[in-house]
């Protein structure tokens, strides 16, 4: 199982994707509410994985994924966004993510390919 | 003409028979000895092995016939049928599934067939594959857009739900086209559409309960992450249940000893003499 820093803007968000994280064995080792912040805590947590929300006020999820991706080119990050913006994943997955999950999701599809991300 | 080995199944009894499949229909031999054309066929559903096709009869009737048959033959039948039959039907380009569960399939790619909307479901068939959308699980419907080949096409993206996952298709056609695609699907589940009344009885929390259920988080969970009581919970569940918005899978029993099982537990827990 794997060490998670989860960044997205709403803490609901935040704490539906701890819990089902959690749920799947794994640990959630931070979370940031913005890009910079996750960055920051990239840096200082060094985790397995990073769940980043694409939209965000200060630095948005695309820019903060090139950031880490700088820091560490083995960085493994899964970007996380609403409907209607799934187009963003060609630009996500140029950047260097490894996955893209779209709002709303189901815990066991999440899980899924968090365990395939990690295990790759 | 082609001959088929089937199964048929007739009062709930299945007989070993063959079907012919020609330009025009097909005939089921035994027990039927029956001609079915392919323009008097309105729907066509798959079960695992059967095919469930739904002819109509003389005055406005309707009989529906079973078959069961190894891969290969149901889907000579499926792509037969569906290229035929009574239905609007329009070639065009498909993806799907793109997303499932919330999670992108990384390698959907659009393929190119045609889109057949009958009397129970849409039907996708390309060279390679048949899928079948039920439209009584067709969550959503919108018209939008997507970048294809550094354009921006307008798309037809169906949400719907296939074994408790909800899978998300896009279908891409000239726009007219689409437009009329979306306005024939829209007016065929437009019963499932929510009405003002039903929305104003949801509020914000009964809209993050709702959100929680579908990402699959149990009552206690829920409870926890909102922080509220399981009282809270059942009115928001009794809201959800009269809007038919949820349904009941489990109902959990909360427990407390009896006389007899402050018994049990008090020996127990007595230390071996």
């Amino acid at each position: 199982m794997g060490r998670i820093l989860i960044v997205d803007d709403t803490l609901f968000m935040r704490t539906l994707l701890k819990n089902i994280l959690s749920s799947g064995g794994h640990d959630i080792v931070g979370e940031a509410e913005d890009g910079d912040v996750g960055v920051e805590k990239y840096k200082e947590l060094k985790p397995d994985l990073v769940t980043m929300d694409v939209v965000m006020p200060k630095m948005n999820g695309i820019e903060a994924l090139k950031a880490i991706k700088s820091l560490d080119t083995n960085a493994k990050v899964i970007m996380c966004t609403a409907v209607g913006q799934e187009q963003m994943v060609k630009l996500a997955i140029k950047s260097g993510a490894r996955g893209y999950i779209v709002k709303p999701f189901q815990a066991p599809k999440v899980l899924e390919e968090i365990g395939n991300v990690l295990g790759a | 003409m082609t001959e088929v080995p089937v199964k048929i199944e007739k009062n709930g009894s299945w007989i070993t028979s063959k079907i012919d499949v020609t330009q025009n229909g097909i005939t089921l031999r035994e027990p039927y000895n029956q001609d079915i054309l392919y323009r008097s066929i309105i729907d066509l559903q798959q079960h695992k092995t059967v095919l469930i096709i739904t002819a109509s009869g003389e005055a406005k009737s309707e009989n529906q016939y079973k078959i069961a048959s190894v891969e290969k033959v149901l889907v000579v039948l499926k792509k037969r049928i569906i290229m035929s039959c009574n239905a609007y039907r329009l070639m065009a380009h498909f993806m799907s599934p793109a997303i499932r569960g919330g999670v992108l399939v990384t390698d959907a790619k659009w393929e190119k067939g045609a889109i057949a909307v009958l009397k129970t479901g849409i039907w996708f068939i390309s060279q390679d594959k048949q899928i079948c959308v039920l439209l009584d699980e067709v969550t959503s419907l919108e018209l939008t857009k997507r970048e294809l080949q550094k354009k921006k096409l307008d798309v037809v993206k169906i949400d719907y739900l296939e074994d408790n996952d909800v899978v998300t298709s896009f279908i891409l056609c000239p726009l007219s086209t689409l437009q009329v695609l979306y306005s024939f699907l829209r007016d065929a589940t437009k019963d499932k559409d929510m009405k003002g009344a039903e929305l104003d009885q949801l509020d914000a929390q009964s809209a993050q309960v709702a959100m929680l259920v579908y990402s699959g988080m149990d009552t206690h969970a829920i409870e926890n992450m909102l922080n509220i009581s399981q009282k809270e919970l059942d009115e928001i569940y009794e809201t959800l249940l009269r809007l038919k918005l949820v349904e009941v899978v489990m109902i959990r029993k909360e427990v407390q000893l009896t006389p007899k099982g402050v018994r049990y537990i008090t020996e127990a827990l007595r230390p071996p003499a």
